[in-house]
């Protein structure tokens, strides 16, 4: 069943990557989410699916630091996430791209893609690989680089918001429904992407969340389900042979 | 005799929106950042005035160079004190209702008001000294004060073009840009959105101080002129759209003109003008004349 050899993500003894442990988080007090538990391991991309309202983008903003935790504890590597401020995690290698793509219109879209790194300090001549690396994986950004922030389409923006986050993010990247919206060809494009980024660095851990499931193809290697703010009991492996058909059936008759 | 009026109340028009684009770029450029419409910017623009004169007499004023020593350390001084206290306090209301907010920056400009009284009292002050150092020269035959034909113009555009720059060309200032922007996404990209709001504050405050050391020699110094110039800016502010830099710059270049001009023709629209040029610009763009539509979404 398992034709890769990703089977290893969920044995136990496997150290993860990112860890969430019993995440509850509120938003004007109420909860939002409720007991979180999940353990991400490096190399993995995993996707966060649930409906609209589920609580997706509450857990990658929980993880970003912009929503504090009631309870609970958020890992990288190890590392209690609440001893970093929010502003502190992207030099720690994690890149966001939000939902609403964000570029800042008044800035070149390469300017946009280099700030982070800036922002972090780094040597140009880092910023200039990390800008190689992000042209590899996303070379659909090259022709865009010059033009303003303000100038790019949705799709476009969709690309130049992953490159951004690809840019600082060389351990955990979080992509907030990134499919949403895209026209077929260019979510195709999006998912080769993420499978040469998967490629080039092996390391990296990626989530993505998504709340049509049948978007993400044979993207993810692993899908935890959301539901009013807490996870489902995992789903089967989905992967290229039982194929996105029967995961949409699924998907969709949840209650 | 017609004309030499109307030159006279040009050169005044952009004299003043000197000094009003620098007050109404510090409101703007508070609000891009930290969101708060900042009533207390008023006081800035009167404290700085005021610490201008004092230090002038104190300084002597002998010379050109004491006379602007004195402009510009009055207004880093106010600028950096006020601005930090205003922040302290405003700290503590961060993420209410910006009602809120406003209400605790209106109560913060009567308590500096009346600080302001306690201090230098209800005497007019004024010091003119760097006026007349700076000289006079003769426009189209009208005899007018470098002061206010160059120098004030001249401070607006190059700290105008300064800011534009270091926002565009510097670290600190894309950070600035990025907080305006969104400050959850900034704040994901690893800026410290808070030092950057002290920065963005400070940096606010000094140009209100500026603005009120600038006017200083050419304008008596009395109770009041801070609520004055802050209902004068906020009409700026909110006809050039709220955070908008280089509308600030025409806009207050507009309302300046069209307050002299009344100031000579019809005295007594002075006060009424910019505020009918703020509800017509309003009428039609309620957003402000030079806010850009919203990028599109997806």
């Amino acid at each position: 069943m398992f034709k890769n050899n990703r089977f290893y993500m969920f044995d136990e003894r496997q150290t993860d990557m990112l860890e969430l442990e019993n995440i509850s988080a509120d938003i004007v007090r109420a909860p939002v989410l409720r007991g979180i538990h999940a353990g991400l391991p490096k190399g993995s991309i995993c996707a966060v699916v649930g409906r609209n309202g589920a609580g997706k983008t509450t857990l990658l903003r929980v993880i970003m630091g912009l929503v504090p935790l009631r309870n609970g504890r958020v890992s990288l590597d190890g590392t209690d996430l609440s001893t970093v401020p929010a502003h502190g995690r992207a030099r720690m290698g994690i890149g966001y791209a939000p939902q609403e793509r964000v570029m800042f219109p008044t800035l070149t879209v390469e300017e946009n893609l280099r700030l982070p790194c800036q922002v972090a300090r780094f040597s140009r001549q880092q910023v200039d690989e990390r800008l190689a690396l992000t042209l590899e994986v996303v070379p659909q950004l090259g022709e865009m680089l010059p033009r303003s922030g303000a100038a790019l389409s949705g799709g476009q923006g969709k690309m130049a918001a992953l490159g951004r986050a690809l840019m600082i993010g060389s351990r955990l990247i979080l992509l907030d429904e990134p499919f949403q919206g895209l026209a077929p060809a260019l979510a195709a494009q999006y998912a080769d992407a993420l499978k040469r980024l998967q490629q080039k660095v092996p390391d990296l851990c990626i989530v993505v969340t998504e709340s049509n499931g049948s978007l993400l193809k044979d993207v993810p290697d692993r899908i935890l389900h959301i539901e009013r703010g807490a996870l489902l009991p995992d789903e089967p492996l989905v992967t290229a042979e039982n194929s996105a058909a029967p995961t949409f059936s699924q998907m969709e008759t949840y209650p | 005799m017609t004309r030499d009026i109307l030159i006279l109340a040009l050169l005044d028009g952009v004299s003043y929106a000197g000094l009003l684009f620098l007050v109404a770029l510090g409101l703007t450029f508070i609000f891009g950042v930290v969101r708060i419409l900042n009533v207390a910017h008023g006081s800035l623009y009167a404290c700085g005035g005021y610490a201008a004169a004092t230090l002038g007499l104190w300084l002597g004023g002998g010379t050109l160079g004491a006379s602007l020593a004195a402009l510009i350390g009055a207004s880093i001084a106010v600028g950096v004190v006020l601005g930090t206290l205003l922040m302290l306090l405003l700290r503590r209301f961060q993420d209410r209702d910006p009602i809120l907010q406003l209400l605790v920056t209106f109560g913060a400009f009567m308590i500096f008001e009346d600080l302001q009284r306690m201090i230098w009292g209800t005497q007019p002050y004024f010091v003119a000294d760097v006026v007349n150092q700076m000289g006079t020269s003769e426009v189209l035959g009208v005899v007018y004060m470098n002061y206010q034909l160059l120098f004030v113009p001249g401070a607006a555009i190059a700290i105008f073009a300064l800011l534009q720059w270091f926002l565009k060309h510097t670290l600190t200032g894309r950070q600035i840009i990025a907080v305006t922007h969104d400050r959850e996404v900034a704040t994901a990209m690893g800026i410290n959105a808070k030092r950057i709001a002290y920065l963005t504050f400070i940096v606010g405050a000094m140009l209100g101080s500026l603005g009120g050391a600038l006017a200083s020699p050419t304008t008596s110094l009395v109770p009041g002129i801070g609520a004055d110039m802050i209902v004068l800016s906020f009409a700026v502010v909110a006809t050039a759209g709220l955070g908008q830099i280089s509308g600030a710059l025409l806009t207050a270049l507009m309302i300046g003109l069209a307050r002299s001009f009344c100031v000579y023709l019809y005295p007594e629209l002075e006060v009424v003008m910019p505020y009918v040029i703020m509800v017509l610009v309003l009428l039609v763009r309620p957003q402000g004349l030079f806010t850009v539509a919203q990028a599109r979404r997806i």
